[in-house]
């Protein structure tokens, strides 16, 4: 079972559901240590008081604030988690929006919520707002603190749990006035006619799966020649393109190689059987394709 | 005033450049703290200790990558650099996604893209992106690592979301949570349904307050003068025994 971050309970109108909150992200960064370099020792960080010369173990570090006119004044976790003591144990939830409203600036980081325990009330309780929210496009928003610090969050049903997304607050997110939005008035005409085509031929469904993080094969790559006591080069940088000077002519060009793509795909799908092509709107899952002829599913495919 | 850049690079689209510099979007608002040891309200300090207790200036301090158990492969800056391929000044769009067809759990950080010396290629990206909805899926090297982002337009400017990776996304399926003996009846369910249909409400960003933060400068500004209240325990809410009962009260309630 994953690291509960936090526990308390979730609660709707007069419901309560105890649950447990799991990160819903994964490091897979690679990391590296810091050593000393004569002997390739690790480093380790400690915590020195600055007065008695002495290590400081996690449970003496307080939080020390400091006022605009620099007086100071020094408190403890527990202090500040008692100012607030229902919404340490409590996820309220106020309302709930239609998740297609809320600008996707705002969401930060992704957890999941399970049920903590697994008496059959608490079960139950958890299974409805599951059902109840997997049926709607409906998040609900919710109010709690966690380690000193207030989140807001939206829970909704997704792929069988219950997740959680802390959100940044309105004022968190900058304005964009001051952003050099470049030229005033809108993109001529014709050249937004071919820029949306561009687009269109160029566009695909969004499937998450098919991006891998090449970087991190790269650096692991770079680690293993460097093991092997080959020498590392950097490559040189690709000079970064110019702005093109006839922008309707690059458009042109563009649109072409990137129908020309797609045109391929389209020959290609024309040299498979319909079974072969049924296979694939299988995997697909594309609606009324048992019924399709050979050209409705090449069609449908491209 | 636009906050400092923090990028400078070139959207490549077909043969089309756009040259932009990558602000950031968002800003911490949390109250801010220094550490200190609690006895005696003194500051505390990092010390970067080696094994034998000898504290190590960080010049003489290397990165390396732990291969297999108390074996590192040392990288100088350069060589992890040479991790970032030849394509790290650029953000090549390699295909365009219905931006909404994203779910939101896979946004990470939120920037915002200015125009850089190719006004006319920006404004023709941005209203082409406003216009189709389409977001713009790229790469971008960063500190270090890569990311995967979706470029599409917030009001007037270009905006780029870092995204996860799909293996950095804990799947839902792994963590195995059990089922209830005794499923929600139908009554229930439909009673539930009603209870969101009445706490259902327009999504206003101002909705995303911090009511917390003003306590937490409230309280500070108290103790200060020393007149901070003592601190009061917590105490969970009981679980509801009686689902359907409950649901009842909320509904009467709302």
């Amino acid at each position: 079972m994953p690291r509960s971050l936090w526990s308390g309970s979730l609660s709707f109108g007069l419901v309560n559901v105890p649950v447990r909150l799991v990160s819903g992200a994964r490091d897979l960064d690679l990391h590296f240590r810091q050593l000393r370099e004569k002997d390739l020792t690790p480093i380790e960080v400690q915590r020195w008081c600055t007065k008695e010369e002495q290590q400081v173990p996690y449970e003496e570090i307080a939080r020390l604030f400091e006022f605009d006119d620099g007086d100071t004044v020094v408190v403890t976790d527990d202090e500040l988690e008692s100012l607030e003591p229902e919404r340490t144990r409590t996820i309220e939830i106020d309302a709930f929006v239609d998740l297609g409203d809320v600008d996707p600036i705002h969401f930060d980081h992704p957890y999941l919520l399970i049920p903590a325990g697994d008496d059959d009330g608490t079960l139950r309780a958890y299974r409805l707002l599951l059902d109840v929210m997997g049926t709607t496009d409906r998040a609900a928003l919710g109010r709690f603190v966690m380690r000193t610090k207030e989140y807001r969050a939206i829970v909704r049903a997704r792929d069988g749990a219950l997740s959680l997304t802390t959100m940044l607050m309105h004022d968190e997110v900058r304005a964009t006035k001051g952003i050099d939005s470049g030229t005033k008035g809108k993109a001529p005409k014709k050249q937004l006619d071919t820029a949306l085509g561009l687009i269109e031929a160029m566009t695909v469904e969004w499937d998450p799966a098919s991006y891998e993080d090449e970087y991190r094969a790269r650096l692991l790559a770079v680690v293993d020649q460097k093991r092997k006591g080959k020498t590392i080069t950097v490559p040189d940088q690709v000079d970064e393109p110019s702005p093109v000077p006839d922008l309707m002519a690059a458009l042109r060009e563009s649109l072409d190689a990137a129908r020309g793509v797609s045109k391929q795909n389209d020959d290609e799908l024309g040299g498979l059987t319909r079974e072969e092509l049924y296979e694939r709107a299988q995997e697909r899952d594309l609606p009324g394709r048992s019924s399709m002829s050979k050209k409705e599913l090449i069609e449908a495919l491209s | 005033m636009a906050p400092r850049s923090i990028w400078n690079g070139t959207i490549s689209l077909g043969t089309i450049a756009v040259p932009i510099k990558v602000h950031s979007a968002t800003e911490s608002k949390s109250v801010r703290f220094k550490q200190v040891h609690e006895p005696d309200g003194s500051r505390i300090e990092h010390k970067r200790v080696a094994h034998d207790g000898e504290e190590v200036p960080y010049d003489d301090i290397v990165k390396g990558y732990e291969v297999s158990e108390g074996e590192y492969v040392v990288l100088e800056k350069e060589e992890v650099d040479a991790a970032a391929g030849e394509r790290s000044r650029l953000l090549d769009i390699e295909e365009f996604v219905d931006a909404t067809e994203i779910d939101p759990v896979v946004f990470d950080r939120t920037y915002y893209l200015g125009s850089r010396d190719a006004d006319d290629a920006y404004r023709l990206l941005h209203d082409a992106l406003d216009r189709t909805g389409r977001a713009g899926i790229a790469r971008w090297v960063f500190h270090n690592r890569e990311y995967l982002v979706a470029i599409r337009s917030i009001g007037p400017v270009l905006a780029m979301h870092t995204m996860r990776f799909h293996d950095e996304l804990v799947d839902p399926q792994e963590l195995d949570i059990p089922s209830p003996q005794r499923k929600p009846t139908e009554r229930e369910i439909k009673m539930a349904g009603t209870l969101i249909d009445t706490l259902h409400t327009d999504f206003d960003p101002e909705m995303l307050t911090d009511s917390y933060r003003d306590h937490v400068l409230d309280y500070l500004d108290k103790k200060r003068k020393g007149k901070a209240p003592k601190p009061k325990p917590a105490k969970p809410p009981e679980a509801s025994d009686d689902l359907l009962a409950a649901l009842e009260a909320s509904l009467k309630n709302s």
